[in-house]
């Protein structure tokens, strides 16, 4: 017992004990240094952000107008419910509650649940879009009970002419997981803070960067609960463009109506500086679907139907030209020295290949008799043009028609243009591995063969044939409130004048007595110059029989027919493709016919 | 006991002590104004929680130290009681069964025994002064023990550490043997795994979030997080009285009471801080001086574990606050808000002034 005091005193263990709690200290002040001198930097960051919260605020879609100030696009008031998916609700639950009060389905759900997927950001989602005017009331009158969701006002683009604006002026739809990754790579984040969507196709989409605008958004210090606090600063939305489009939407309805329910594409182009008037493409679709997330059976309608009523046929439906394509090759053959009148054939019925054999057949049996190019136009001789391909041969043809855009892109400005085909022995034998036949040749020059061509790309053709002095893309947008049409300038083919007169007068007499589309131009006031043409979907075996009335629907000829009018001061040229039409000039020319009567009308 | 009497026993006052003191209740009770948006009604409650505090430390320090003696087991016992009390009327907080209401004001018994375990420890070693021997350690184990088990099941497992610390160190420099001393570390050590295991899930969290606070940064590290923000950002000489973001957009949690520390370091930065804990450095050494002049072991015993009670609840309350210890419900002795905390605090000032007055009574 007295060990312990003698070897250490009650002073001695005080002193130790005093030394444990000063050496503590020590740590303790060497741990303040280390928070508040040190890591400053790192700990004020963190006070900063902590607090600091961008709450963005959106900007308004510009609204899309046609050439006569008719709304195509515009944004309409809706009133949506919205919850934070970071509340993680049982949406089962929520969905339960909410049906006592207003109609709400298991697509709403599953609409919600994909925007939680895309959206990994969002505060604030809509579980229900588009309240009537009765269920926001009876939502209001209950919102006490839901203090989990609110009633949200927003706008949403509408599409006030539905189907029949949809192919031009595209749609837009929520932001993508692949919209994030391509607005990164265009570094635009900061124009996407709080955006929900993004212009898909068509106008929406070319246009984006000016019709989209730039979001505002306001700084704010909040506290823990994330209420805030106050208002740092403010930047106000700049809202997006209004633009005007090309196209008369009102004329554009009379088309649709008058292709009845037939597919197809009609495209109208001013050949003074290369507006489009009419841009269709049937059948159509409801682009007011897509805005916020088309659901599933509405797509798998769209997307499997057989029509194919997603198809932007205009610049995306590739169809062989047919007799559409003679006026170009005629033209080559001139400007190549070839077929000048007076020089004419007597037409057999046929066209028999130098050297062997094979026979090509004129559509009609017996022939056309004393035959020269204008003729050959006129009443779209085969024989003419098979002995014309033959000796022009693909080079010189393939060198006159892209000079008019055939196997490139026209341009326009609207995205997803195919540039069809002008085939050669070359790509023949990359792609089938297989030589180039001379009757291929002779086919090429009456629009059968390989050659693909888009209803765009007539159209453009048909334009630059009636002014060649036409400097300009086809276009669709007309003016906008910012943007001025800048990159537009196109190179104007480089033809001769004078070989043009003679392709003039081909297509003027294909409306006059005797012509393939007479029927057209009788009781017409101003004279209509044109070209029919039919284009084989179903080759016949030789020696078969094409018969209309037996053929299945779906195989049966494409009518194409391009025109352009008035003929002596050419104003506007188009291009019309029935699939499955039948003949050119009955199935395609009326509606043409139609374009150019209310065109016409109106000056 | 007469006026003259009473005058030189106030006269007798240590007015160091008693400076440094001031110094450090006044700052706090600035602190704890700025931490709150209802400045007014916290700093009444607070100056009420001050003069029950100071009324009871000038009660103490002028009573007969030979009373304060022969009452320590009494005391000691009626503390057990009031723990017991706990078990069957008190009612919870935070899911743990801590305190007693008094009608007037609310109170933790757990936190008496921050005075009464060292009273009855002193005492036991006092009576037994010639005859010290492993016996006298066993009865000292159970003194502990008990209150020991009876906070733990509250549970209460900081302060139940925190008081067996204090009387750990009591029986120290009561003479333990360093063999002994050296065997119950080794044991500790041994049984830490089957500790480890006993606790509570939310207690084990703690301890693991305190190596790495940002990996549950919503969840159980918040709290550390949110309080080394307000220190770190608080830099060298912080935001300003006032001034403390992190508090008053309601980020740091219990900023009145467990964070005041956090408040102040953010408001007045690292100077601030070397200013305070020279202030409480100073009042250690005073205190130190003090018990090196007392004279027998009641005293001495006593009042070693009084400061040590202050200054662990010192330690702990900084070490959470920084992120060194987990986050153990220990306030900062005379700086933060709360009336439990501050009238203890101040009675074991009264005893050690009291003790240091009368350093030749008792010896006698």
């Amino acid at each position: 017992m007295q060990k312990f005091q003698i070897r250490y005193t009650f002073n001695q263990r005080l002193n130790f004990m005093m030394s444990i709690i000063i050496v503590l200290m020590g740590i303790i002040v060497l741990r303040f240094f280390y928070l508040q001198v040190i890591q400053y930097d790192f700990y004020k960051t963190k006070s900063i952000s902590n607090s600091l919260r961008t709450i963005p605020i959106a900007s308004l879609r510009g609204i899309i107008y046609d050439r006569n100030k008719q709304v195509l696009a515009e944004n309409r008031l809706i009133y949506n419910l919205e919850i934070n998916p970071e509340d993680n609700l049982n949406l089962d639950e929520v969905k339960n509650r909410l049906a006592k009060i207003i109609h709400i389905t298991d697509t709403d759900i599953s609409n919600y649940k994909k925007l939680v997927k895309n959206n990994i950001y969002a505060t604030s989602l809509p579980i229900k879009i588009d309240l009537s005017a009765e269920e926001t009331a009876h939502f209001v009158a209950h919102q006490f009970q839901f203090p989990d969701i609110s009633i949200l006002q927003r706008q949403e683009r509408f599409y006030p002419f539905g189907e029949l604006s949809s192919h031009a002026v595209g749609y837009i739809n929520r932001i993508n997981s692949k919209d994030i990754q391509d607005i990164k790579n265009k570094n635009l984040e900061s124009k996407y803070n709080g955006v929900n969507h993004i212009g898909k196709t068509g106008i929406e989409y070319f246009y984006e960067d000016i019709i989209h605008g730039r979001p505002g958004y306001q700084r704010v210090e909040v506290n823990a609960q994330n209420d805030i606090f106050r208002i740092i600063e403010e930047i106000p939305p700049i809202n997006g463009d209004n633009i005007s489009l090309t196209i008369d939407i009102r004329l554009q309805e009379k088309i649709v109506k008058k292709f009845e329910n037939k597919k197809g594409a009609f495209v109208a182009i001013d050949v003074n500086n290369g507006e489009i008037l009419s841009y269709v493409s049937q059948p159509s679709y409801d682009p007011n679907l897509f805005i916020n997330g088309i659901n599933f059976d509405a797509w798998d309608q769209l997307n499997n139907n057989s029509t194919k009523p997603l198809l932007n046929r205009v610049i995306a439906g590739l169809y062989p030209p047919g007799s559409t394509l003679k006026p170009f090759i005629a033209l080559s053959g001139i400007e190549n020295n070839l077929r000048r009148p007076p020089f004419a054939i007597e037409d057999p019925g046929f066209f028999q290949m130098p050297g062997a054999k094979k026979i090509f057949r004129d559509w009609k049996k017996g022939g056309h008799g004393h035959v020269d190019i204008i003729k050959a136009i006129a009443v779209s001789c085969d024989t003419f043009f098979y002995g014309l391909g033959l000796e022009l041969g693909m080079t010189k043809m393939n060198r006159t028609l892209s000079q008019f855009y055939f196997g490139e892109q026209t341009g326009l400005d609207l995205a997803g243009e195919k540039k069809g085909l002008l085939a050669t022995p070359k790509w023949k034998q990359k792609t089938y591995k297989k030589p180039w036949y001379g009757g291929e040749t002779a086919i090429t020059a009456i629009g059968q063969g390989f050659t693909q061509v888009t209803p765009i790309q007539l159209a453009y053709a048909t334009a630059l044939l009636a002014n060649p002095k036409l400097n300009k893309k086809p276009h669709l947008l007309l003016y906008s409130t910012k943007k001025e049409l800048t990159d537009i300038d196109q190179k104007p083919p480089a033809i001769n004048p004078a070989s043009l007169k003679t392709i003039y007068q081909g297509m003027e007499d294909v409306t006059q007595d005797g012509g393939t589309a007479a029927f057209i131009g009788k009781k017409s006031k101003y004279k209509i110059a044109a070209k029919t043409g039919t284009a084989q979907v179903f080759g016949l075996a030789q020696g078969e029989e094409y018969d209309e009335d037996t053929l299945p629907e779906h195989l049966k000829d494409h009518a194409l027919f391009i025109a352009y009018a008035p003929a002596e001061k050419p104003k506007v040229a188009v291009a019309v493709i029935v699939e499955n039409g039948g003949h050119g000039s009955s199935a395609a020319g009326p509606i043409a016919k139609t374009f150019f009567d209310h065109y016409f009308e109106e000056f | 006991m007469d006026i003259t009497n009473l005058i030189i026993k106030l006269k007798k006052i240590d007015q160091l002590l008693i400076g440094l003191l001031c110094l450090i209740i006044i700052v706090g009770l600035f602190t704890v104004a700025s931490s709150e948006k209802l400045a007014q009604s916290i700093i009444m409650a607070q100056l009420i929680n001050i003069f029950v505090g100071v009324s009871s430390m000038l009660l103490i320090i002028l009573s007969d130290p030979k009373k304060i003696f022969s009452l320590a087991p009494l005391i000691y016992l009626l503390s057990l009681f009031l723990l017991v009390l706990v078990q069957f009327f008190g009612y919870e907080v935070n899911g743990s069964q801590r305190w007693l209401n008094l009608g007037l004001m609310k109170f933790q018994p757990s936190e008496l025994l921050k005075v009464t375990l060292p009273l009855a420890l002193a005492w036991l070693y006092h009576i037994n002064e010639s005859k010290i021997s492993w016996k006298t350690h066993i009865v000292a184990i159970l003194i502990i023990l008990i209150p020991f088990m009876l906070i733990l099941i509250q549970p209460d497992l900081g302060t139940a550490l925190m008081i067996s610390f204090i009387a750990l160190s009591i029986i120290f420099c009561a003479g333990l043997s360093i063999k002994l001393i050296g065997w119950g570390v080794i044991i500790l050590l041994l049984s830490s795994p089957f500790i480890w295991n006993s606790l509570e899930s939310y207690q084990q969290s703690r301890i693991l979030t305190m190596f790495d606070p940002f990996s549950d940064a919503l969840g159980s590290g918040y709290q550390t997080i949110q309080s080394m923000i307000a220190l770190g950002s608080g830099g060298l000489i912080g935001k300003g009285w006032n001034n403390a973001q992190q508090t008053f957009l309601e980020f740091l949690p219990e900023a009145s009471t467990d964070f005041i520390f956090a408040v102040f370091s953010e408001e007045f930065g690292f100077i601030g801080v070397i200013a305070i804990l020279s202030i409480y450095f100073l009042f250690l050494l005073r205190c130190n001086f003090m018990i090196s002049r007392m004279q027998d072991t009641f005293s001495r015993l006593l009042s070693l574990g009084l400061i040590v009670s202050i200054f662990l609840g010192l330690i702990i309350n900084l070490g959470m606050i920084s992120g060194l210890l987990p986050i153990v419900g220990v306030p900062l002795p005379f700086f933060s808000y709360g009336g439990t905390s501050m009238v203890v605090s101040l009675i074991s000032i009264g005893i050690i002034m009291n003790l240091y007055i009368n350093k030749t009574l008792i010896a006698n």
